[in-house]
């Protein structure tokens, strides 16, 4: 990719907002825009997602954008927005628009959500209805009451503790590894939801079990709020802004029974073939060595050890020992999530997963790692590496 | 007890009417013969839209399984714990199933299961799995 990340905006994470989805996406692209250092009327591309609501044209109307002449959308939860992002690129690119916003703004908690069976189900006669064609919830798999996301991210762990023959106590050390290493990391992080609340192993151990072997620690936070990032040419971006960020390589991936969940895909304890990972580093001109920290979409604790995997951070079946000896915590060989991720910062689908390799970059982390190359992946889905020069 | 069904006009459809004959129907390529899973109207392997039903044999291993203990919707609270499955069928397929409550089951990835068709109604059958061992319903 030849672009650059040079605005970053939110809105804070809260369990309520008070305001409408439109209020705050307005109120993230503003401050991304500030950010950049950029006009309002800058702006002539967006892209968002298909499942929020607030559309282009609200966007449009609201801040009364005088020519907006690229607007794209994607799907699936949060695990495409290294895909909008590359959407966004592509467009600059191919010369559509020269400054694009990529915006998510969601009621999450206080709104719809997501982990709850009400959005895909309708009660009728003291029943519960399926009209969903795909998974989560859909006809098929609704029945015997497989509803929501997490609930399909403990089947991918039982398969994996299947496949490498871990034990019940195996795997309590390296989800529990994970949940309490970010938790962590946002108890200095003054965005997090949880950044007052700590986590320790003992206090994991004793947390409520919600879909075996995932307990309550295991399992994102519901978050209202917005983002927005703001894309440049890289040319654009280095003439008026030190601290642009790079998009060394952004790409997309789903194969046959991965999407929206992975549930029909031959195999079900890993969730992306090597070769996504080997082409978006080749494509970066780098190495797994090379990347500094990690950022992985840890809608549950399940997707940190999995993406390790799948990635080449570690081989396979290794997560536990790395999880285990410490090596995505401070200090560790790959720092992951520092900002707390989506278990402890906020579940902000990922934007906010793609938000901290920014602040990493740019040196404005809250649990700053020296670092010049991260890499973002969510899910494998979609996936990012990002540089400082 | 609060029952999660497919809405009413998609048990009209072969998958859905086979089951509530009683028995696990796939749909299969009539050109290459590969069986698919959900059912869908063209062939992932050769592309050709010719396709039929044919009865599964209701043999498969489980490829996972997980114990839903939180209920996501409040008509769920009566029916947790639960146990879904992802059972891998010998004709090459997945399908998403469970075990029906009242089986105490000691499950194991890669065990091997049989299929149970539970009538909920007239109208709606669900294809359940137990080990190979256990009696059936």
């Amino acid at each position: 990719m030849k672009t650059s990340i040079v605005g970053i905006g939110q809105t804070e994470f809260s369990t309520n907002s008070g305001r409408s989805e439109l209020q705050l996406a307005l109120e993230a692209i503003v401050a991304a825009i500030a950010d950049a250092g950029l006009e309002i009327n800058d702006i002539d591309g967006l892209v968002r997602y298909t499942w929020d609501s607030t559309t282009e044209a609200a966007i449009v109307n609201a801040l009364g954008l005088p020519s907006l002449k690229y607007y794209g959308e994607t799907e699936f939860g949060g695990v495409n927005c290294c895909g909008a992002v590359a959407q966004a690129s592509a467009a600059i690119e191919a010369g559509l628009a020269s400054c694009v916003v990529f915006y998510r703004s969601l009621n999450a908690r206080s709104g719809v959500r997501f982990g709850r069976g009400e959005r895909v189900l309708y009660e009728q006669d003291g029943n519960l209805i399926s009209r969903q064609l795909e998974p989560p919830g859909d006809i098929y798999s609704a029945p015997f009451g497989l509803l929501v996301p997490g609930q399909h991210h403990a089947l991918y762990m039982r398969s994996y503790m299947g496949k490498y023959g871990l034990t019940d106590e195996e795997v309590t050390e390296m989800l529990g590894a994970v949940a309490v290493a970010q938790r962590a990391y946002a108890n200095r992080n003054p965005r997090a939801l949880l950044r007052d609340r700590t986590l320790d192993m003992e206090q994991y151990r004793a947390g409520r079990m919600i879909y075996t072997p995932l307990r309550i620690f295991d399992l994102c936070l519901e978050t209202d709020g917005a983002m927005a990032l703001v894309i440049l040419s890289r040319e654009r971006a280095r003439a008026f802004k030190s601290t642009s960020i790079d998009i060394l390589a952004a790409g997309q991936y789903i194969h046959p029974g991965s999407a929206p969940m992975l549930l029909y895909a031959p195999i079900t304890y890993s969730l992306a073939p090597s070769e996504v990972g080997e082409e978006l580093l080749g494509n970066a001109g780098l190495s797994t060595s090379d990347i500094e920290v990690a950022m992985i979409y840890d809608a549950t604790s399940v997707m940190v050890p999995l993406a390790l995997e799948d990635f080449g951070f570690v081989e396979r079946g290794e997560a536990l020992s790395f999880l285990r000896s410490g090596g995505h915590c401070p200090g560790g060989r790959l720092p992951v999530n520092t900002h707390g991720g989506l278990l402890s910062e906020g579940y902000f689908h990922g934007l906010n997963t793609i938000a901290e390799a920014v602040r990493q970059l740019r040196g404005e982390s809250a649990n700053q790692i020296e670092c010049e190359t991260a890499f973002v992946t969510l899910r494998g889905a979609s996936s990012m590496v990002l540089g400082r020069t | 007890m609060t029952v999660i069904r497919p809405a009413g006009d998609f048990l009209d459809l072969p998958y859905w009417k086979h089951l509530a004959s009683g028995r696990l129907h796939l749909n299969r390529c009539d050109d290459c013969g590969a069986v698919r899973h959900p059912p869908g109207p063209i062939c992932p392997k050769c592309r050709s839209f010719r396709n039929s039903w044919v009865p599964a044999s209701g043999v498969a291993t489980l490829n996972s399984f997980t114990e839903v203990r939180h209920p996501v919707h409040p008509l769920l609270a009566p029916k947790v714990p639960y146990i879904v499955t992802l059972v891998d069928l010998e004709e090459g397929v997945r399908i998403v199933s469970g075990i029906p409550a009242g089986h105490a089951v000691d499950l194991r990835v890669g065990m091997p299961l049989r299929c149970t068709v539970v009538k909920i109604d007239q109208h709606l059958a669900l294809p359940y799995f137990l080990p190979a061992e256990q009696d059936q319903p």
